[in-house]
């Protein structure tokens, strides 16, 4: 109570010389209110933003493993002897092929496998299959169909092996094993415009795109037979259930001149259905797209380590979605870099102009020092008063910084998220104006790591509980570090020297 | 190294210096400040330790007040060996120092100043500033100067405030360096008499170090110290 009753007097009795270490630390703490509003609110962003579009893992092709093979089979130099032979790059070729025709074609099996998985919190995959009809007529001008294609448009799937069977085929046949699956319906690309899709995923069901129903005059309820090119035995007859349109965009971005959509040729059903076609012909090429949920962003490593333990082969690699999303946040990450940055810089300066403003002062104190410790004082009780003296100081600077910062931190990130997004549009531009094109008029929506579309242009950095509880941490860490100026000169002052100047 | 409290046994001499030497540190190692000093103080007496400059009259002041410690021989209060006393404790409760600087605080009040020497030495009292109060009229001040800041007092109102503050834990003895230095003949007067009176009706030991042939002259004992030339 003594501390505290001198503490008080010498602060009230010494504005002067408490105001200027005041305003050092109510700058500080609004510079450090506003970072860790800015830093808090984005990362809380970020979270959600990643949590709203999830981590997804896919499965592809490891191209680089591809390259290092391609490297081995290069044909030998003229002056060299060490290269491999045309029957051994041959052989090469015919392994690699072998490894990846046999690798891309997942089993059902090692997806359940994959997905059984700590990581991941929910997973499912499309089949895809090329087969023939005799009763359709396909969209002849739409991109051909292939056993390796994929089949969609969601080609984050084991596509473009190297040398791969590609027997052509009139109709892809996509079968989901379920509804969330269906990306495409639930990004919006395929909407249903008559019937719906099937929710009984193991029905000879399936939809078609309007432009191959209108082409066969088809309609809901009716059905169609498709068969296996290499077996015509191997039929199966569906109804259709719902017909979709592909939305425009993705048309132009992807079809280029074609007079029909990708998707114009693609049947979609469920894996019920492709795995009768595969029990009855074990030879027909099916491609397998899993596509995994993963529990959060930082498990995709171990994730990745998991599957690879499990027996994923060398030719395959596991893809996220992550650079996408990061994508999406990179003006806010930016902004949220910056005031760590800034955060960092007004600490280490904050920190040190505060401890030899308190060295200076403790100077200036040096008789008062002498005085008490003559009349009594334990050194241990002087240096409490004075770490108490500039608690007190702090919390009051600490108090009025946080709510100056509390209501100029949200125009203070707006204006650099604004500035963050200008900067970025700019790039977009140059990048842009080097096709000759408006912004506006091309698609560079991610190209070479430029961002154009930005999930935010707006952050609502406001000063709560936890900024505050940061702050104030970050207010007694300052004090403490400032405090060792006065703690050592309370030990180090002799009160009869001190005097003795004095005199 | 824990330090004993001060034992509250009543001994013969409240003070006794025993071969007490000391020379600073970085002295020749026969340049002694003080050599072989044995004096005693009574309570109820009044001292007076007169000498020339450099004859080590402060320096004694300071090993008797605990605020110096390197020094040979023994110095015994109330019994007990000063090595064996918290300093910090005797300086705030059993002595009093009167500087001739006043060493008061000048962002305090005269009674704020009284208050804080209360509180350091951790006395009961139930009233304080009333005691402060009080203090101040037993050594000639006016009521109405307490609430003034020390420097807005004269020399001689502020050296008044310093001996109310050494009293205000009620110790055994007063030691004033110079008390009267700074002050006019007047003045000085009047500081000797408040504290002839303290050792005279309050049963102090008073011990005064000075220059002054006045101040000598009106001690019960006077002890002169002469300057070590080797």
């Amino acid at each position: 109570m003594t501390i505290l009753k001198n503490a008080w007097l010498s602060i009230t009795r010494n504005k002067g010389r408490n105001v200027q270490i005041g305003i050092i630390i109510m700058v500080i703490a609004i510079g450090t209110s506003v970072a860790l509003a800015i830093r808090n609110s984005a990362k809380s962003l970020i979270d959600s933003y990643e949590d709203q579009y999830e981590i997804e893992a896919t499965i592809g092709v490891n191209r680089d493993t591809m390259k290092e093979n391609m490297k081995d089979m290069a044909p030998p130099s003229t002056d060299s002897s060490s290269g491999s032979t045309s029957t051994e790059r041959s052989e090469k070729m015919d392994d690699m092929r072998s490894a990846f025709s046999e690798a891309s074609n997942l089993t059902v099996d090692e997806i359940n496998s994959y997905g059984d998985s700590d990581y991941v919190k929910s997973y499912y995959y499309s089949l895809s299959v090329g087969l023939d009809s005799s009763s359709l007529t396909k969209a002849s001008s739409s991109s051909s169909s292939t056993t390796n294609a994929g089949g969609n448009n969601n080609s984050k799937g084991m596509t473009g092996g190297p040398g791969t069977e590609t027997s052509t085929t009139d109709f892809t046949l996509v079968g989901y094993s379920s509804i969330s699956a269906m990306s495409d319906f639930v990004s919006g690309n395929y909407t249903i415009t008559d019937g719906s899709v099937s929710d009984d995923l193991t029905s000879n069901t399936c939809v078609i795109n309007e432009e191959l129903a209108t082409l066969n005059n088809l309609s809901v309820g009716d059905t169609i037979t498709l068969y296996d090119s290499d077996s015509t035995t191997n039929t199966i007859t569906l109804t259709i259930t719902g017909i979709f349109s592909e939305n425009d965009s993705s048309e132009s971005s992807s079809s280029g001149m074609s007079m029909f959509t990708s998707s114009a040729n693609t049947i979609i059903t469920n894996t019920n259905v492709i795995t009768t076609l595969t029990n009855k012909d074990s030879s027909l090429k099916v491609t397998t797209t899993p596509t995994f949920i993963l529990t959060s962003k930082d498990d995709i490593d171990a994730f990745t380590s998991e599957v690879e333990s499990k027996g994923l082969s060398s030719y395959l690699t596991v893809s996220t979605n992550l650079d996408q999303i990061e994508s999406s946040t990179e003006t806010i990450s930016n902004v949220s870099g910056f005031a760590l940055t800034f955060l960092i810089v007004i600490l280490i300066i904050g920190g040190i102009v505060l401890f030899v403003i308190n060295m200076i002062n403790i100077r200036e104190r040096k008789y008062e020092i002498g005085v008490l410790r003559t009349i009594g004082m334990k050194k241990s009780t002087l240096t409490l008063q004075f770490i108490c003296e500039l608690s007190i100081v702090s919390i009051v600077a600490l108090i009025v910084g946080a709510i100056i910062g509390a209501s100029v931190s949200i125009p203070v990130s707006n204006a650099l998220l604004a500035n963050e997004i200008s900067s970025q549009s700019n790039k977009t531009s140059e990048v842009a104006s080097n096709f000759g094109m408006d912004k506006q008029n091309g698609n560079f929506d991610h190209v070479n790591g430029v961002a154009n579309t930005q999930a935010f242009d707006s952050i609502n950095a406001v000063v709560d509980i936890k900024v505050l509880a940061e702050l104030l941490l970050i207010g007694l860490l300052l004090t403490i570090i400032s405090s060792i100026a006065a703690l050592v000169s309370i030990q180090r002052f002799s009160p009869l020297t001190i005097l003795k100047e004095r005199s | 190294m824990k330090k004993n409290k001060i034992e509250d046994k009543k001994s013969e001499n409240v003070l006794t210096l025993s071969n007490v030497s000391y020379r600073y540190y970085d002295a020749e190692p026969d340049e002694y400040v003080l050599k072989d000093i044995s004096l005693t103080f009574d309570e109820g007496k009044t001292y007076a330790i007169r000498g020339r400059s450099g004859s080590g009259k402060t320096t004694l002041l300071s090993l008797i007040s605990g605020l110096e410690t390197t020094y040979e021989g023994d110095i015994i209060y109330r019994g007990t060996n000063l090595r064996k006393i918290d300093l910090d404790e005797y300086r705030s409760r059993d002595i009093g120092i009167v500087f001739q600087s006043y060493n008061l605080l000048p962002h305090l009040t005269a009674v704020e100043n009284i208050i804080l020497s209360m509180d350091i030495s951790k006395i009961n009292v139930e009233d304080k500033r009333k005691k402060a109060l009080d203090l101040m009229e037993s050594v000639g001040l006016k009521r109405e100067q307490g609430d003034r800041r020390v420097l807005k007092l004269s020399g001689g109102e502020q050296q008044r405030v310093a001996i109310a503050r050494s009293l205000s834990y009620n110790p055994n003895m007063i030691i004033a360096d110079e008390p009267t230095g700074n002050l006019d003949k007047e003045t000085e007067d009047e500081i000797l008499q408040i504290l002839t009176r303290l050792a005279h009706d309050e049963n102090k030991c008073v011990i005064i170090v000075t220059h002054s042939k006045n101040v000598a002259e009106i001690v019960d004992v006077c002890y002169e110290l002469k300057k070590n030339d080797k």
